[in-house]
């Protein structure tokens, strides 16, 4: 296992790994049928709005209830402004931007209270959001939601639409991506860990834990909002619906099941989100929430760390075999924390 | 006037029921230190029995009794064998299994008696009483009456019997209990049954007016934590108090400030949590918690 670990954390084995997975998502969306390219789409959007949560709750270890209420603020804004006719880049900035202000507001006052309160003001979010947006029906359409088709790949690409949808998604979210880990890896992603970790700890150290809870929850909101950008690039329709306290649930769901505190986890979440419920669907429609529920739950007492936590999980029993002490075995009961660097992390990030 | 008194009345039943959620969320974090979102869940599930009892043919107010005793055994249970294992560790983990309950139950109830509307008998009689000039619904009467005299008995227990001073020390100390000789994982357990059976009890009390669907309490349940956040963790009385407030503030506000309107309403006690936590973060009636590193 040493060597294999060796090989992998090669500079030029990386380099090459990454090249493959770049040509592979270009090249893929070519070849792929429209349904699954039209998946993979979905799959792009909600794994952006894990991602999200992931920030504010997987690093920085404030539950928030609320993620999807920012993706329908920026679903919204989207589609308002296409249908007034700006421009698509300023659409984007600004249905970024304003789930970013209204997050901002919203955590300067709810970040003040300790623990667990800032799950029990973000629960409020989706369950305003609804009637809200139904009330504000001169920019919302209302109940009737508001359509808007801006997606269309253009004549000289001769993409199909599914195809052009897809590379937005591929290149927005790879962008968000790549920025968040960046975020999560350097000086701010080890203040937010030891934010979660203990705040008294982080306040001794000059990090103030409400500057840095604030500044969370603002980046998970902006991020939000570009998947709301993106949910409209897909599904080009959005209703209150959207931001239902039922979805917000299931993205919660989706970030502990896919791996919190994990950037691979985020895309795993996405994928939960979309295909679980096409599969319980396919078991029996009724029962859909049942098994959501009693999935989440085995995950929490089987695999707190995830998904993701899998390979590792199957490393440590590997190891154990071996008659080597057992890494932390009672530990893992209170994860989802970011893990402790394993080995070949710490190797990669001093080559 | 007399609509601002049946205003006023009316949303002091509404907050009674949030009242006796929040109640029940305050015992819950006061034993094991977390949050249960899943709180308003098994109320509704308490309604679900409480209404397949009256299908059996129980009387309503027999139907309401066994529900809060089945309740009651529910949350045991699911404090033995499922939160036990959370309570030491991380309590966001903790907060994430009692949602994954709340979807569980919600799908559960869902699946077993369908996502329709279901109508609930009403326990009192549907007559309006007249009050200084305003027309008064017994059931509002009703519904406060019952809540205070739970509450009072509640009270009663924690203060005044063997049991409560068990479940008192439990909460302020679970290691010190447990030195004494207390059995604190049953302490626990009689903590989360009697904090479901005041759920059952809620769940039954709203039923009639919300008619009972999966969903019913969800709304409930963001009332019932705006009201533990503005009264304060620590503080089961400013928890009611916050309550009640919430319930004839957001009542005057959907008449009277035609923005809200009823639709908007729930939007009211968070707009006051926001004021509130500018000024007193801890809550109204909430101490400032002290960490100790």
């Amino acid at each position: 296992m040493a060597a294999a670990t060796d090989f992998l954390s090669k500079p030029w084995v990386r380099w090459v790994a990454i090249a493959l997975v770049v040509i592979a998502l270009i090249v893929l969306p070519l070849i792929l049928p429209a349904f699954a390219n039209q998946t993979l789409a979905r799959i792009g959007v909600f794994a952006v709005a894990v991602l999200g949560l992931n920030v504010v709750m997987g690093y920085t270890g404030q539950v928030s209830l609320g993620q999807i209420f920012f993706v329908g603020v920026g679903a919204y804004v989207t589609a308002y402004g296409v249908q007034q006719g700006w421009n698509i880049a300023l659409v984007l900035i600004l249905a970024a931007l304003i789930p970013g202000v209204i997050g901002l507001l919203i955590s300067l006052a709810a970040a003040r209270l300790g623990g667990l309160a800032i799950a029990m003001v973000t629960i409020a979010l989706p369950i305003i959001g609804v009637p809200l947006a139904k009330r504000l029906s001169e920019f919302t359409g209302g109940s009737q939601g508001l359509s808007a088709r801006f997606s269309a790949a253009p004549e000289w690409t001769g993409l199909y639409d599914d195809q052009w949808q897809l590379y937005i998604v591929i290149a927005i979210a790879g962008v968000v991506f790549l920025l968040t880990r960046n975020l999560v890896r350097g000086k701010y992603g080890r203040a937010f860990a030891i934010v979660k970790g203990n705040e008294a700890v982080a306040s001794s150290m000059g990090i103030s834990p409400y500057r840095y809870k604030v500044l969370a929850f603002t980046i998970a909101s902006l991020i939000g909002g570009v998947s709301g950008f993106l949910y409209m690039v897909v599904v080009q329709y959005t209703s209150p619906e959207t931001m239902s306290f039922g979805h917000s649930i299931t993205l919660l769901a989706s970030m502990v099941i896919g791996g919190a505190g994990s950037i691979l986890g985020s895309l795993l979440g996405g994928a939960y989100y979309v295909l679980a419920p096409q599969l319980t669907n396919a078991i029996d429609s009724s029962l859909t929430a049942v098994l959501q529920g009693v999935i989440l739950l085995v995950i929490l007492f089987v695999l707190p760390g995830g998904l993701v936590s899998l390979p590792r999980l199957w490393r440590r029993r590997k190891s154990e075999h071996r008659g080597m002490p057992a890494l932390d075995a009672t530990a893992s009961v209170t994860v989802p924390t970011p893990h402790p660097p394993t080995q070949s992390e710490e190797k990669r990030q001093d080559t | 006037m007399g609509t601002f008194i049946q205003l006023v009345i009316d949303g002091l039943s509404a907050g009674s029921i949030y009242a006796a959620l929040a109640l029940a969320i305050v015992l819950v974090n006061q034993a094991t230190g977390l949050i249960n979102f899943a709180q308003g869940g098994m109320a509704v599930l308490a309604a679900y029995f409480a209404y397949t009892f009256l299908q059996w043919g129980v009387p309503l107010i027999l139907a309401i009794l066994l529900s809060v005793l089945v309740s009651f055994v529910l949350g045991a249970v699911i404090e033995r064998f499922l939160m036990r294992r959370f309570e030491r560790g991380d309590p966001d983990t903790a907060v994430v299994v009692t949602i994954g309950l709340l979807t569980l139950i919600t799908g559960l109830c869902g699946w077993i008696w369908s996502f329709n509307n279901l109508q609930f008998p009403s326990l009192f009689p549907v007559q309006t009483v007249n009050i200084l000039g305003a027309v008064v619904s017994i059931r509002s009467i009703g519904t406060t009456l019952v809540i205070v005299g739970i509450m009072l008995l509640l009270q009663l227990l924690f203060l005044g019997t063997k049991l409560g001073l068990a479940l008192r020390a439990v909460a302020v100390n679970p290691q010190s209990a447990s030195f004494s000789g207390l059995p604190v994982g049953r302490l626990l357990m009689v903590g989360w049954g009697l904090a479901a059976g005041l759920g059952a009890v809620a769940g039954a009390l709203i039923a009639p007016s919300l008619t009972l669907t999966p969903g019913m309490m969800d709304s409930a349940l963001v009332y019932a934590l705006a009201a533990v956040i503005l009264g304060g963790l620590s503080s089961p009385i400013g928890v009611v108090i916050a309550a009640w407030m919430i319930g004839v503030l957001e009542n005057l506000a959907a008449v009277y400030v035609p923005f809200i309107g009823y639709d908007l309403k729930i939007a009211v006690p968070f707009i006051l949590i926001f004021i509130v936590l500018i000024v007193r973060p801890q809550g109204l009636f909430g101490r400032k918690e002290v960490v100790r590193v």
